[in-house]
């Protein structure tokens, strides 16, 4: 368990790192992609099987194509070398960053105190169970998710096909 | 962990005899398409390749050689020891990567397709590579990798056809995803009504249809399926990734040899694990009759094991020909019919076949309360 | 030693600041849109973290608010790459830096 989670975390920073620091946009994506099996990974880890197979089916299945879509629409094969790759004022972003990621970190690593067993070990989550609690407690948030997908697919189609229209 | 070393033996072995056996058939399915498209067209087919020593046995020899048999050995060498060119304009790293993954997804998904039972006891369990209680998401969530091949294959190739290609494929594919999974949700429905605990598991689903075949209960979510998977695996009429007449062959154009020839393996592994999923959802698996009928029921046994897996190759055989004959009688849509076809037919079509059977099972349900 | 909370925790505030500093220093329109997801798929880690190790995960709290938070993610995501297609045919660009003018 514990060199699954520090290989899984390895290839998620390792992918992430990549995704914004490669000039390729594809190679970007194709890193993203990583990170993002990176992350089904941990989830099989710590026991969220379905989230698991979900984060395949949205991120990699769909989200991953979407965009390698976008960039094939939008870019050449080999891409632009002498485009700029940072912003202006890039060092200020890097900057929050940072203190954001400090301010993370301290509370968490001098808190000597974490807790480390789970209860999970004598219960097991199965996908009727969520579906149960999914369409029970939840069902207005269910409806909220629906409307709100249905909103953006519209939206998705007009936005697209205005520009083409012009 | 408590896996024993020759567990793990066990488990790559098996994984490997289900691997080289899709791999098989999907070079038999090539010859099996040569044939079937000769004798829909009234030709006679491979006939004349023959091997040195085996060829020349008296009957067994000529009569293999007659049934195109050898035509698989002789294709398979010379994919393989053809020069295999690499044009200069392409992007190398992806370039080589496509066959690659356009080929992981079939062997993958075979990992949950339940294709036997063995009965001990009274109690049936399934011979599958993973009993996964999600079965029918894995094969979802690994089936939309698939388009991942032919969209790098495209872009990699950094020439017109193949992007159209590899643009056309994608779009294709997203837009028949959706009517196919949604095609597939009143069977879970179905199965999942109360009385049955089947959940997302495909052998318990298997289990479920001995009484009745998915197919007969719900042939429309049958068709809607089967369209959808001839849209998912780019089988003409829904060819056109690769439609040879206008996009000289689509994504593959640049491709030639061995690399070529994982593709043309792909595309026949996948039409083989669309009609497994085909079977275990609709035709009951490995149940032999479309009806219960207490005389003939599978017996206990490695007899009962091997007439499990035997009627289940059958049946998925039967749908590999199907696919075989349609492509060899329509022909190809134009890509907006296509588009068409996807969007303001099949989703709304699916749609209501989804709220139809909503009603109709809920009407089914003896209220209990 | 044991993989605790804060393990997970302490990867999941990394990767959000990895994508943070993607989001707040490149200039490419899609790698943007990477780094949100890349945000996004960090706070899903705490958020099954703290179930997994929450008193009480019998409840499914942590894999709901996932499925929400991914079907949200995946609406955002359509809508901005459709919005990157249509600044795309505007602008001719897909470089923000050059997206300033509000009219023609």
């Amino acid at each position: 368990m514990t060199v699954a989670f520090y290989i899984m975390a390895a290839i998620a920073v390792l992918g992430a790192v990549m995704a914004i620091a490669l000039r390729n946009v594809v190679h970007a994506v194709f890193s993203v992609l990583l990170f993002f099996s990176a992350l089904a990974g941990l989830f099989i880890l710590l026991l969220a099987e379905f989230i698991a197979v979900v984060q395949v089916l949205v991120y990699i299945g769909s989200v991953g194509i979407l965009m390698l879509f976008a960039i094939m629409l939008t870019t050449k094969v080999t891409g632009d070398p002498t485009r700029k790759l940072l912003s202006r004022g890039w060092a200020w972003g890097g900057l929050v960053s940072g203190a954001l990621l400090l301010a993370f970190l301290v509370p968490l690593i001098t808190q000597s105190k974490s807790e480390s067993n789970s209860q999970l070990s004598n219960f097991n989550p199965s996908v009727k169970d969520l579906g149960l609690t999914l369409m029970d407690p939840y069902f207005a948030s269910v409806g909220v998710i629906a409307l709100l997908l249905t909103a953006g697919l519209i939206a998705a189609v007009v936005a697209a096909s205005s520009a083409s229209g012009e | 962990m408590t896996m024993e070393v020759t567990d793990i033996v066990w488990v790559i072995v098996k994984a490997a005899m289900v691997a080289i056996a899709l791999l098989s058939f999907s070079n038999l399915a090539v010859l099996a398409e040569r044939k079937v498209s000769s004798w829909i067209q009234g030709r006679v087919g491979p006939n004349r390749t023959t091997l040195p020593l085996l060829g020349a046995i008296p009957i067994l020899g000529t009569g293999l050689t007659r049934m195109g048999l050898f035509q698989p050995v002789a294709d398979g060498l010379k994919l393989l020891l053809k020069e295999d060119p690499v044009p200069d304009h392409v992007n190398k790293f992806y370039f080589f990567l496509a066959p690659v993954a356009s080929m992981i997804p079939a062997i993958t998904i075979v990992v949950v397709l339940p294709f036997g039972q063995i009965i001990a006891d009274g109690v049936a369990s399934p011979l599958v590579l993973a009993d996964l209680d999600i079965g029918i998401l894995f094969i979802f969530a690994v089936s939309s990798l698939g388009v991942y091949g032919m969209i790098l294959a495209g872009w990699a190739s950094n020439s017109k056809y193949p992007f159209l290609g590899g643009i056309r494929s994608s779009a294709q594919m997203i837009s028949y995803e959706l009517s196919m999974g949604l095609s597939i949700l009143p069977v879970f429905m179905w199965a999942n009504a109360p009385g049955a605990e089947t959940g997302l598991n495909l052998f318990s689903l298997v289990q479920h249809q001995q009484l009745v075949w998915g197919v007969i209960f719900m042939p429309f979510s049958a068709l809607l399926f089967l369209i959808s998977i001839f849209a998912e695996t780019n089988r003409l009429p829904f060819d056109m990734p690769e439609s040879e007449s206008e996009l000289v062959a689509g994504f593959n154009t640049e491709y030639g040899s061995f690399k070529f020839g994982l593709f043309f393996a792909a595309e026949y592994a996948h039409i083989i694990v669309g009609s497994g999923v085909f079977t275990v959802l609709f035709l009951g698996g490995w149940h032999p009759l479309p009806v219960y009928s207490s005389a003939i029921s599978l017996p206990e046994g490695s007899v009962g094991t091997l007439l499990s897996i035997g009627i289940f190759l059958v049946k998925t055989f039967l749908v590999v020909f199907f696919f075989m004959w349609i492509r060899w009688t329509l022909p190809r849509f134009r890509y907006d019919q296509i588009m068409k076809l996807g969007w303001t037919m099949m989703l709304p079509l699916a749609l209501v076949n989804l709220v139809l059977y909503a009603i109709i099972l809920a009407l089914m349900t003896p209220v209990t309360h | 030693m044991e993989i605790t909370l804060n393990h997970y925790l302490i990867l999941s505030a990394v990767l959000f600041t990895i994508g943070l500093i993607g989001a707040l220093t490149r200039r490419h329109i899609i790698i943007m849109l990477v780094c949100l997801e890349i945000m996004l798929n960090a706070a899903n880690l705490n958020l099954i973290a703290f179930w997994h190790f929450g008193p009480n995960p019998i409840l499914l709290h942590g894999p709901l608010f996932t499925l929400f938070t991914i079907a949200i993610a995946a609406t955002e995501a359509a809508l901005g790459l459709a919005l990157v297609l249509a600044i795309y045919r505007h602008f001719k660009t897909v470089d923000l830096e050059q997206v300033q003018d509000l009219k023609e």
